[in-house]
């Protein structure tokens, strides 16, 4: 059976995070994807760590993970024949994904509007941090910035201390998932009879239409006037985060409709006749609150986190264990399902990646190739184009490849 | 450049049988870019955490926790629950713009029939319940393929349809705990419980549900086959902390709470600025940049001391550092420093709480939100949709539904139910647009 998205051609004129990350997840489903390098790579291969805290081009693991079945040539954007070359690989191409600054693929004639004139099928996604058009375009913007300004940073956290962002790249990652959606959605389009587009993702935008809380919080403040508040650890008794005995476990014990068979577990029937234990957790009386947290925390303090995770699960309440990638690496559910990737890299070895996001029922899952070395597939795709290998050979002389 | 530009998904149809914030996540997308959505939820029972009917609070209580900012899990507008409280809930009515609402109980016969009936005639089903609930109701992709064999399924449960967590109940924040992330967020000198409730979990399979979905409905038009996507929100979250998976996996090196520190910047953080609880996050990558930033803040001891001198040292130095710009930031109002310092070429932003986020001018410019008058809900401001195409201009198309809206549409004009077929659903109680008081007690009136 054919993959979801086989076929399709797509350039990828991006780095750092998020456009490798929808040209990961196209390459992913099947769609060809050519990444057009600098002479000295994607920024993210100059990004530790590296395999072993060597640093080396071919080794930093941020751009090994995402670039996995992707081919690498390189160009050296400056060249006057650049944009020319640009435009030959576009023409052949069905997608392409940039994220230069605003403005700067009109100023290299590139704009969508000159490459859809005779390519009416063509699909531009373009993602930046504030998107094309605004009085915030031309601002620097890192994973931190746009979390803080677009996302709900304001609410993570502890109240008696600084806001903190949430882990890595997540706003990147998403905003290169939101894209790939409207890649797809668009290229569904043009099998439908439709044409293609200039996608304009904003990765500021995306936080601001973050199911993170974000939106609900944003029709919650315009609903009441109030804003979301960073809450105290333990504001809710018997439920968040607390400390097991090897560990951290997130359970919800109190407020839901199961609460009375956690105090049965707990060892405190008792409790299940007092008025509060009827009330949402916020707005238990103190002694409950109190009495309630110290068997509970006894309760946890006596369990290992899976353990704490799988008794509980068992009565039906919400929650999870809190794992370090070391636990996660070893836990038996994700190896049962095969999660992990075990990839080959020339340079960097052997390792287990994390791989696919979904499983289908018709389409079993094509073996995952290695990220690209700088350049790898230089001769087979510039002879794609129509390039002979002695002009190949003569860009590389003149440091145009 | 106007033909052609029809929004994507126009003329497919969806239903969902979704709870809490995933699933609807998904549809939301799928609306957004034109599918009909068609929401099958129940009257007779609670769907969880979707319209907020388990725990309705009076007008007293709702203001407490406005007060307090806990909102994540809906309010009604000026805190007032009214008679229908579940269609006013500010969480609900945040994604649920432009679906329909059919009621039907797919654990009762006639909500069996119901439900199959419609599964004809679309062609996706979005679902995220536990994987049991599926199994109980016996309504499995190899099930429903039988009525309907072009149709894609997305099952989206917490951790997949198999495994030993097969069947563990879990919000996007314990799946985040599950897979590293919740760790990974932390203060470094901190402790997890000071970092509660977060749904990252639920955005990223939010977007990545419906590019999957999308996909297959692409892989469809040219093979003619549907087929199941199982989407667990833990395996589609994975690869968004793929490096830091990599550094164990490659290095054996576990990951430590990363809170707002950067690998290799310094400074990096967030600061305190004037006023309460306001702040700025600054990105200092290079010695130009932190040279601007000195001059924009006159810290020009800053600029002399031997520890701050290059990156290195700066990383090295990093808490002193930290400390020592707090000074200087906190005299500052957090937008004005925030556009003095992008004048200078810095890389900073302000953290900005709802309030803030609403009166955006980059927001503002790009028509980013949208204002909807909801009958019995008021007008109010909306997130809008997070992707422009330039030229496929999109707005939310319709509010959200109450509960059962379109309940006599679907049933008699969609699904061929005669209207005495459909009164006796109406008579037994199974479809309606309330929930009787055995099922929502009428208690904070």
């Amino acid at each position: 059976m054919r993959q979801l998205l086989e076929g399709l051609r797509v350039i990828e004129l991006s780095n750092n995070v998020a456009g490798p990350f929808t040209g990961k997840l196209l390459a992913e489903y099947g769609a060809n994807v050519i990444k057009i390098e600098p002479r000295e790579g994607d920024p993210a291969r100059h990004e530790g760590p590296y395999k072993d805290g060597i640093p080396n081009i071919e080794t930093s693991l941020l751009f090994l993970h995402l670039n996995t079945n992707k081919k690498s040539i390189t160009l050296n954007f400056e060249s006057k024949n650049a944009v020319n070359i640009i435009k030959k690989f576009i023409e052949k191409t069905d997608i392409v994904i940039e994220s230069f600054p605003p403005g700067q693929m009109e100023n290299w004639d590139l704009s969508y509007e000159t490459l859809a004139k005779d390519h009416e099928n063509l699909i531009m996604a373009s993602i930046t941090p504030f998107g094309q058009s605004g009085p915030w375009k031309d601002y620097k913007a890192s994973e931190i910035v746009l979390q803080a300004l677009g996302g709900p940073l304001h609410a993570n956290g502890s109240p008696f201390r600084e806001p903190i962002k949430s882990g890595g790249n997540i706003a990147q990652y998403h905003a290169g998932i939101a894209t790939a959606f409207a890649c797809i959605a668009a290229r569904l389009r043009i099998v439908r009879g439709g044409r293609g587009d200039h996608i304009d993702q904003a990765i500021y935008e995306a936080q601001a239409g973050f199911r993170d809380r974000r939106t609900a919080f944003t029709t919650g403040t315009s609903y009441t006037g109030h804003v979301a508040k960073r809450q105290p650890p333990g504001a809710r008794p018997a439920s968040g985060p607390r400390m097991t005995a090897d560990g951290y476990a997130n359970i919800f014990a109190s407020g839901s409709r199961r609460f009375p068979a956690a105090l049965d577990l707990i060892g405190r029937s008792d409790l299940k006749d007092h008025p509060d234990a009827k009330k949402q957790p916020h707005l238990f009386s103190q002694e409950f609150a109190a009495e309630l947290e110290g068997s509970w925390m006894k309760w946890l303090i006596s369990r290992d986190k899976k353990t704490a995770v799988a008794e509980t699960q068992k009565i039906g309440l919400l929650g999870g264990a809190i794992y370090t990638t070391k636990d996660l690496v070893e836990d038996e559910h994700y190896k049962s399902r095969d999660v992990w990737d075990n990839i080959d890299h020339p340079v960097a070895g052997s390792a287990d990646y994390t791989g696919r996001q979904i499983l289908l029922s018709e389409i079993s899952r094509k073996k995952p190739l290695h990220a690209p070395l700088l350049g790898e597939s230089n001769n087979e795709i510039y002879a794609e184009i129509g390039f002979t290998k002695k002009d190949i050979a003569e860009m590389k002389t003149k440091e145009i490849i | 450049m106007t033909t052609g530009n029809f929004l994507p998904l126009d003329g497919y149809r969806v239903a969902e049988i979704t709870v809490v914030w995933a699933g609807p996540h998904v549809t939301q997308l799928l609306g957004e870019w034109g599918a009909e959505v068609i929401r099958v939820e129940p009257t007779t029972t609670i769907q969880p955490y979707s319209r907020g009917a388990e725990r309705i609070m009076n007008k007293t209580d709702q203001a407490n926790i406005a007060k307090l900012g806990i909102l994540a899990g809906g309010i009604n507008p000026d805190t007032t629950p009214g008679a229908d409280p579940w269609n006013r809930n500010s969480s609900f009515n945040s994604h649920s713009r432009n679906k329909k609402s059919m009621s039907c109980d797919i654990m009762t016969p006639e909500g069996r029939e119901a439900f199959l009936r419609l599964i004809k005639k679309v062609d996706v089903l979005v679902e995220n319940n536990v994987p049991t609930t599926i199994e109980r109701a016996n309504i499995t992709y190899e099930q429903l393929k039988k009525i309907n064999p072009k149709l894609i399924m997305l099952r989206m449960p917490a951790f997949g349809l198999s495994g030993p967590y097969k069947n563990y109940r879990a919000f996007g924040t314990h799946v985040e705990g599950m897979i590293g992330h919740h760790w990974l967020r932390g203060y470094p000198d901190g402790t997890p419980d000071e970092t509660g409730d977060a749904f990252t979990a639920d955005a990223l399979a939010g977007v990545m549900g419906a590019f999957a979905v999308t996909s297959a409905l692409i892989h469809r038009e040219i093979t003619g086959i549907g087929q199941q996507i199982e989407m667990p929100l833990a395996e589609s979250f994975l690869p968004a902390l793929g490096e830091w998976i990599l550094d164990y996996t490659m290095n054996n090196r576990v990951a430590d709470p990363q809170g707002n520190l950067h690998r290799e910047h310094a400074p990096h953080s967030i600061y305190p600025t004037q006023g309460e609880d306001s702040w700025i996050a600054i990105d200092c990558a290079t010695d130009e940049e932190f040279i601007s930033l000195c001059i924009v803040l006159n810290a020009h001891d800053l600029l002399e001391d031997e520890r701050f001198k290059s990156l290195d040292k700066r990383k090295l130095y990093e808490q002193e550092l930290n400390e020592a710009l707090a000074q200087y930031t906190q005299r500052w109002n957090n937008d004005e420093l925030f556009h003095s310092l992008q004048s200078a070429s810095v890389c900073a932003g302000a953290v900005h709480n709802e309030k803030k986020l609403l009166e955006s001018p980059q927001l503002s410019a790009r028509s980013f939100f949208e204002e909807l008058e909801i009958k019995g809900v008021g007008t109010h401001i909306y997130p809008g949709i997070m992707t422009k195409w330039k030229h496929t201009p999109n707005q939310i198309r319709s509010s959200p539904p109450k509960l059962g809206e379109h309940n006599k549409e679907i049933y008699i004009q969609f699904l061929g139910y005669t209207e005495e077929e459909y009164n006796e659903l109406i008579n037994k109680g199974l479809v309606g647009t309330d929930y009787s008081e055995e099922v929502v007690p009428r208690n904070w009136i």
